[in-house]
């Protein structure tokens, strides 16, 4: 495993593997600094420009997005107060108290090197955790793997959204999306509506490109014209300097800190849709409740600062290990690197690391120097990318738009795609105006046919239904799916006498 | 009265219905056990039976209190960005890449911000013009990527 992984660290350095990465990375970072662009739109806009490239060397430039994305919205956060994503959100809390402070330059560092840390604390776990898991997955027939898509889906329909109908309903909506075209197994003509196109089903990337980019972008189109600049003037005024071997001792004599923060982040990775915006959410509410001084959170304290970045970025690495050992995207980000395996032919699964140990250990070492690279970024541009606040909105959606479009045209060079992308943005807007969360609605079309696939492959095999239940992995799997419906509706209720609400990374 | 969620709730319910109704017309195999009919019924199924339920959640609620006021949103600029991409859509195998890109870029700039004063109309018409040059330059010569040609244009 070392040997393969020092291998691939050694061929990243490769400037045609390298470049991508870099290239990611800074475009991660400059996305996630930017308010109102999410660490998905901007995956979803360099996505088209890694179909003429090999796999790796696309996925390379996708994992620098998300990890320079997840790092990037700290910028944002803590020298203006305005989070760049909502993975630092809780980063603000504190970020920006330091820096009205004039202690910017120690409250951006704390930032970074948390993320640097609580990254490379996530990428242990994804090394060490995928191969075992992927190999635990082997064991698994059509009635476990029907089973375990049906956890995900279940656990994403109660987990996200403010109604528990409404997430189900999305993620049943996403489901019905897939039945739509000739049936999977025998392709025995269904459901084509007289579209000639549909007959081949609907293909899932622009479905996501259409249902976030549209969803996003018009949301912000609606409050177009509200403030968005005022901020940037304290740019020019603050000092970034600051000593950082103090910074990183800062955070390192806080190791429980750190720890306990990036194991929150791993495990909100590993669990579909719930993301960034929880894992940064959740490990500064932990780090205040075990805090000597919790009355100092909110006040510019480093513990704050370094519990939500170190917990969004270790929340990449879990969310990495879901999609590379079973299949399953952990959020937004991951479902798009689902779909560039997907059209350079790549199968991800339990067989994706056996069959594609180069391209694996190549995510891995992707992942390794990404951070670095983060680091190196935002050092020399923390400054300058304050400025890509000032960007006008208005100049900006329709190029994305554009990139959508080639995005999803690029797919098989047909126009159909960009109908289904329209489609599908129409969709989407829809779904945010009455609030039925996307993330269902995106798995329920990414696992819809593999949910088909495998719960008739195991009809077929055998007509005893009770095997669901009575196989222990697919038992166990069926019986926290309801676990985690009775779960949500707990926690709805919970969340109604309260007023709390926790929104999705997807 | 009916609100947003039970609008969405009816309109899920009827369209799995409606699809659903189609699965009936399906055509069995005789040599396979599980016709192409049988999982879209449980989906569909499950879907109509959930949108039932948003749309009687919806009308009990509303049976309580009073809606709340939505706050004033731009939605009649959503609506022109939509029209606007839809031609796009429409002029991208007429009128070419190109041509459509930066008539299309060129628009809805525009369209979000109103060019008042000469300096937006030089951004507009340098964003479009950029955009179109650098997207088909990057993705017909780097990337491998044949981006549509117009039937009008040939271009």
């Amino acid at each position: 495993m070392y040997e393969l992984l020092w291998n691939a660290l050694v061929g990243l350095f490769q400037l045609k593997y390298l470049l991508p990465l870099v290239i990611g990375t800074v475009t991660g970072v400059v996305g996630g600094a930017l308010p109102g662009v999410t660490i998905t739109m901007t995956v979803i806009i360099v996505l088209p420009f890694t179909f003429g490239l090999d796999p790796l060397q696309g996925l390379a430039a996708m994992t620098g997005v998300y990890v320079g994305g997840s790092a990037g919205g700290l910028i944002t956060a803590t020298l203006l107060g305005i989070p760049g994503t909502p993975s630092s959100v809780a980063t603000t809390f504190d970020g920006f108290p330091m820096a009205r402070k004039g202690e910017a330059g120690r409250a951006l560092w704390l930032g970074v090197w948390g993320s640097f840390l609580g990254g490379l604390i996530g990428g242990v776990f994804l090394i060490a955790a995928t191969g075992p898991l992927a190999a635990f997955a082997l064991e698994f027939g059509p009635w476990e793997f029907f089973s375990l898509f049906v956890l995900a889906l279940s656990m994403v329909a109660g987990l996200v959204g403010r109604s528990l109908i409404k997430g189900f309903l999305s993620g049943a909506i996403g489901l019905a999306v897939t039945v739509l075209g000739n049936d999977p197994i025998f392709g025995a003509p269904r459901l084509t509506l007289g579209i000639g196109f549909l007959e081949g089903g609907v293909p899932f990337l622009p479905v996501l490109i259409g249902v976030f980019a549209f969803a996003q972008i018009m949301s912000d189109v609606e409050r177009l014209g509200g403030a968005g600049r005022a901020a940037a003037a304290l740019q020019d005024t603050v000092s970034l300097a600051a000593s950082h071997l103090k910074v990183i001792w800062e955070i390192l004599r806080r190791p429980f800190l750190l720890a306990w923060s990036s194991f929150i982040g791993v495990v909100i990775g590993v669990l579909p849709a719930i993301g960034g915006s929880a894992a940064n959410i959740m490990a500064y509410d932990q780090a205040k409740k075990f805090s000597r001084h919790p009355e100092r959170f909110g006040t510019g304290t480093p513990e704050g600062i370094v519990a939500s970045e170190s917990a969004n970025n270790a929340n990449v690495g879990g969310s990495l290990v879901t999609i590379m050992a079973f299949g399953i995207p952990g959020d937004a980000v991951t479902a798009v690197m689902l779909g560039a395996l997907t059209i350079h032919g790549i199968q991800s699964g339990p067989l994706f690391i056996s069959q594609n140990p180069g391209i694996a250990y190549g995510i891995f070492a992707a992942y390794l120097l990404a951070h670095p690279i983060m680091v190196i970024v935002i050092a020399l541009g923390a400054r300058w990318m304050l400025r890509v606040v000032t960007v006008p909105k208005a100049a900006l959606f329709p190029v994305v738009l554009v990139l959508c479009t080639i995005g999803a045209y690029a797919l098989a060079n047909a126009m159909s795609a960009v109908v289904i992308l329209l489609a599908f943005g129409l969709l989407g807007y829809a779904m945010v105006k009455v609030e039925l969360p996307l993330a269902p609605l995106i798995l329920g079309v990414i696992l819809g046919d593999q949910i088909e696939t495998n719960l008739i492959r195991a009809l077929m095999t055998d007509e005893n239904l009770w095997l669901f239940i009575t196989r222990p992995i697919s038992g166990v799997l069926l019986a926290m799916s309801a676990g985690s419906v009775v779960l949500a509706l707990w926690q709805h209720r919970r969340q109604q006498r309260g007023g709390g609400d926790e929104g999705a990374d997807f | 009265m009916i609100g947003r969620d039970g609008i969405a709730g009816l309109a899920a319910c009827a369209a799995s219905l409606a699809l659903f109704w189609l699965t009936l017309g399906l055509e069995r195999n005789p040599l396979v056990p599980i016709g192409p009919g049988f999982y879209p019924r449980i989906v569909l199924g499950i879907t109509a039976v959930l949108g039932l339920a948003l749309l009687a959640s919806d009308l009990l609620r509303r049976g309580g209190r009073a809606a709340p006021q939505a706050a004033r949103l731009n939605t009649r600029l959503v609506a022109l960005l939509f029209g606007v991409f839809a031609l796009y859509v429409i002029a991208l195998p007429l009128l070419g890449f190109r041509v459509a890109t930066f008539v299309f870029v060129l628009g809805a700039t525009f369209l979000l911000e109103p060019p008042r004063r000469p300096g937006l109309w030089v951004r507009g018409l340098l964003l479009a013009a950029l955009t179109t040059v650098a997207t088909y330059y990057v993705f017909e010569h780097y990337l491998a990527v044949l981006l549509p040609r117009g039937t009008w244009t040939g271009f």
